[in-house]
């Protein structure tokens, strides 16, 4: 199983939403991250076959994945963004027309509706309409319909945004029993969603896939050091304007800082083992941590 | 897939309220078809009633001309006509009494109402002429329908027909077989009269649901997760179609079927093979046609104008990605002809003689004078209302197929 992309570019008018971008997938678990406009959901778009590259190609297995048509839409599974639905239909029937349009066979359909149903916590409210659902019962139907047909690559966007945090802690743990055997691409601009479970890491900035690999390379690769101090409410105030903070606490002692800095930003400063998250707060600095657009 | 996208048109909340004012509308239809004017029955103490009863009063009070339309029958109307209108009671001020007298006049009403259109002039119509009629007069009966024709085209009309129009209405005048055979129709004549509002009403009422059929995908954002399925950009958007179809078409039979049923089962369904010049509608009508024959083009027409006003509903619903862009295209087309038709000028009625509003007025499209030369041929207006529109309704599912296929693919 091979997901390439050769220099896939894609342009609105007079912006570049995505830009050249090369890179390949096999089995495992993907994670895109990257800031409000970075190209994530149009680079996902493109490999959902929504949208076209304005130049570049996608292929899978060598194929092109336009040509493929049908072929490859038959091995794909797609959670947007935006998730949408009818509102006026309940669970069941949702996951059931949505089988009958990825070609399942009915009584594979029921079968497999019932087990997912099981699988995401909704069979006992299956019959209940959508409209009435939480916005984290909305999402595991999406999450259901998605790998409805057993998809060979998932692609989920944004699949955590709008959960709660017993939601995202459930959400990652079907992640990582759904990652067997297929490629899921998972965008986030919330780090944790991916920093246990993914096998590699792109991180994406203005169109570009500015930086690759597995954690521990992204991790290594990054030229920052990480320095936890303690100071006063007067310096900190300093260090806030003079280096990029990853964490502040304040106690009854003054302020403890998480900084990212080449130098020690303090003589009592104690060094520390970067993780993903300060590293993304180094790429994407400021932007780090808005509310995705749909771009 | 088939049966999913029908479930997804009745449990939305909007279609509902739509199927809903549809069965509101439908009795709206039939109340105003049964009590219709011409339903009502004076009894012999001048109190008038509407409705099933009236009916079947008024057709045992008209069995009595009920047969063949000859000189004589029309003799025997005129003079007994006479014979009333010399009465106190006829001649009194009084509102009672001469609605006593107006109910022993019922019985002939509809041959009175044609007499009176063989004695006017072709545009023109006195309810009295019919007064000023002599038994001997009856013999012009027939022969006066040709004249006026005639007389019309010679005068009034002279610029507005080339000759071969002229013969064309001369001829279909002519092939008229006399003498014509009167009976109770009422029910007919009645249906075929108000037809157009259960199938306005219908199209006008569907277009919300048919306009939802594609645009629903999009305002629910619902098309990421459609377009990305196996049959996304193909058989599900056949199911789609299917769906539609299925639901213009069963709900335009049960509505019109059960329109139909109701109002000939309130007034009776008798005088099927009655031709449409006995009625005062019909009685200057150059086709030919029996009141059964009319409400076959009406059913079909009906049918061809809702597969035709839904069809582009859901073309523009596909193309635009908008209901509300979509709903409003039957309104426009629907009442687009009356705004035009104040223009009052003669290419104008021509232009609006081939709208497809026309397919709902069925009843009022034969009464037109309008010719139109196709082919070298000459027609009227229903030959080609019918061609047009079913070509285009059909027309409009491939390309809203495709329309709706390339939405799924952003450039």
């Amino acid at each position: 199983m091979e997901l390439r992309l050769e220099h896939v570019t894609k342009r609105f008018l007079d912006l570049t939403a995505v830009s050249d971008v090369s890179t390949v997938l096999d089995n495992g678990v993907y994670g895109l991250l990257g800031v409000n406009g970075a190209g994530k959901t149009t680079l996902m778009r493109m490999l959902c076959t929504l949208i076209r590259p304005t130049a570049g190609r996608i292929l899978w297995e060598g194929e092109d994945i336009f040509e493929m048509n049908m072929r490859y839409r038959k091995l794909l599974g797609y959670l947007p963004q935006d998730f949408g639905f009818y509102p006026d239909f309940c669970a069941q029937d949702y996951l059931m027309y949505i089988a009958s349009i990825k070609g399942l066979r009915p009584a594979v359909a029921k079968a497999r509706v019932e087990e997912l149903l099981h699988r995401v916590g909704l069979y006992q409210v299956r019959q209940k309409k959508m409209k009435k659902f939480s916005g984290g019962m909305k999402r595991r139907v999406g999450i259901a319909q998605a790998v409805l047909n057993d998809p060979k690559l998932l692609i989920l966007d944004e699949p955590t945004s709008g959960l709660d945090p017993k939601e995202r802690i459930r959400f990652r743990n079907l992640i990582g029993e759904l990652s067997q055997d297929r490629i899921v691409l998972l965008s986030t601009h919330i780090v944790s969603d991916v920093a246990n479970v993914a096998k590699g890491i792109f991180l994406m900035k203005d169109g570009k896939i500015c930086h690759e690999g597995s954690m521990e390379k992204i991790l290594r690769e990054a030229p920052v050091k990480v320095w936890c101090c303690r100071v006063s409410g007067k310096e900190a105030d300093a260090c806030l304007n003079r280096y990029q903070v990853a964490n502040f606490k304040t106690d009854d002692q003054g302020c403890e800082l998480r900084i990212l800095s080449e130098e020690k930003p303090t003589a009592d400063a104690i060094e520390e083992t970067p993780t993903l998250e300060d590293v993304f707060l180094y790429y994407f600095g400021e932007k780090a941590g808005n509310e995705d657009a749909a771009l | 897939m088939l049966r999913y996208e029908l479930k997804k048109i009745l449990a939305g909340k909007g279609n509902r309220i739509a199927l809903f004012l549809l069965v509101v509308f439908w009795g709206v239809s039939c109340y105003c078809a049964v009590t219709d004017i011409d339903v009502n029955f004076t009894d012999g103490q001048g109190k008038s009633g509407y409705g099933y009863f009236a009916a079947q009063k008024l057709r045992e009070a008209q069995k009595a001309w009920m047969g063949p339309l000859t000189e004589e029958t029309v003799a025997a109307v005129i003079e007994k006509n006479a014979r009333i209108i010399a009465t106190p009671e006829y001649n009194a001020d009084d509102a009672a009494r001469s609605n006593i007298a107006y109910g022993w006049m019922q019985d002939y009403r509809d041959i009175r109402n044609i007499i009176n259109c063989a004695f006017c002039e072709f545009r023109t119509y006195d309810y009295y002429r019919i007064n000023s009629l002599t038994p001997a007069d009856a013999a012009d009966f027939y022969p006066n329908r040709l004249a006026a024709l005639k007389t019309w085209l010679d005068t009034e009309a002279k610029d507005l027909y080339s000759d071969e129009e002229k013969a064309f209405f001369i001829d279909h005048y002519e092939n008229m077989k006399t003498p014509l055979y009167y009976t109770w129709k009422q029910g007919w004549e009645s249906l075929l009269e108000h037809a157009a509002m259960p199938q306005m009403f219908l199209v006008l009422t569907l277009s919300f649901v048919a306009a939802g059929l594609f645009a629903g995908e999009f305002s629910n954002r619902a098309d990421a997760v459609f377009f990305t399925a196996c049959h996304g950009r193909g058989k599900a958007i056949k199911a789609k179609i299917g769906a539609g179809v299925l639901f213009v078409t069963g709900a335009y039979w049960i509505v019109w079927g059960a329109y139909s049923l109701f109002v000939l089962g309130t007034l009776g369904a008798d005088g099927a093979s009655c031709m449409i010049q006995t009625g005062l509608g019909g009685w200057k009508s150059f086709y030919n046609i029996s009141y059964g024959q009319l409400y076959l083009l009406a059913s079909f027409g009906g049918y061809a104008g809702a597969l035709f006003f839904l069809f582009l509903t859901m073309l523009v619903s596909a193309w635009s990605r908008s209901a509300t862009v979509a709903v409003t295209v039957p309104f426009v087309l629907i009442f687009l002809p009356s705004v035009l038709d104040n223009l009052g000028s003669d290419w104008m009625s021509k232009l609006t003689g081939l709208l497809p509003d026309q397919l709902f007025q069925m009843d009022l499209a034969v009464r037109y004078f309008n010719l139109y030369c196709v082919g070298g041929r000459l027609m009227g207006a229903l030959p080609i209302l019918f061609t047009v529109y079913t070509a285009l309704a059909l027309l409009c599912l491939p390309v809203c197929y495709r329309v709706f296929r390339r939405a799924g693919i952003g450039r």
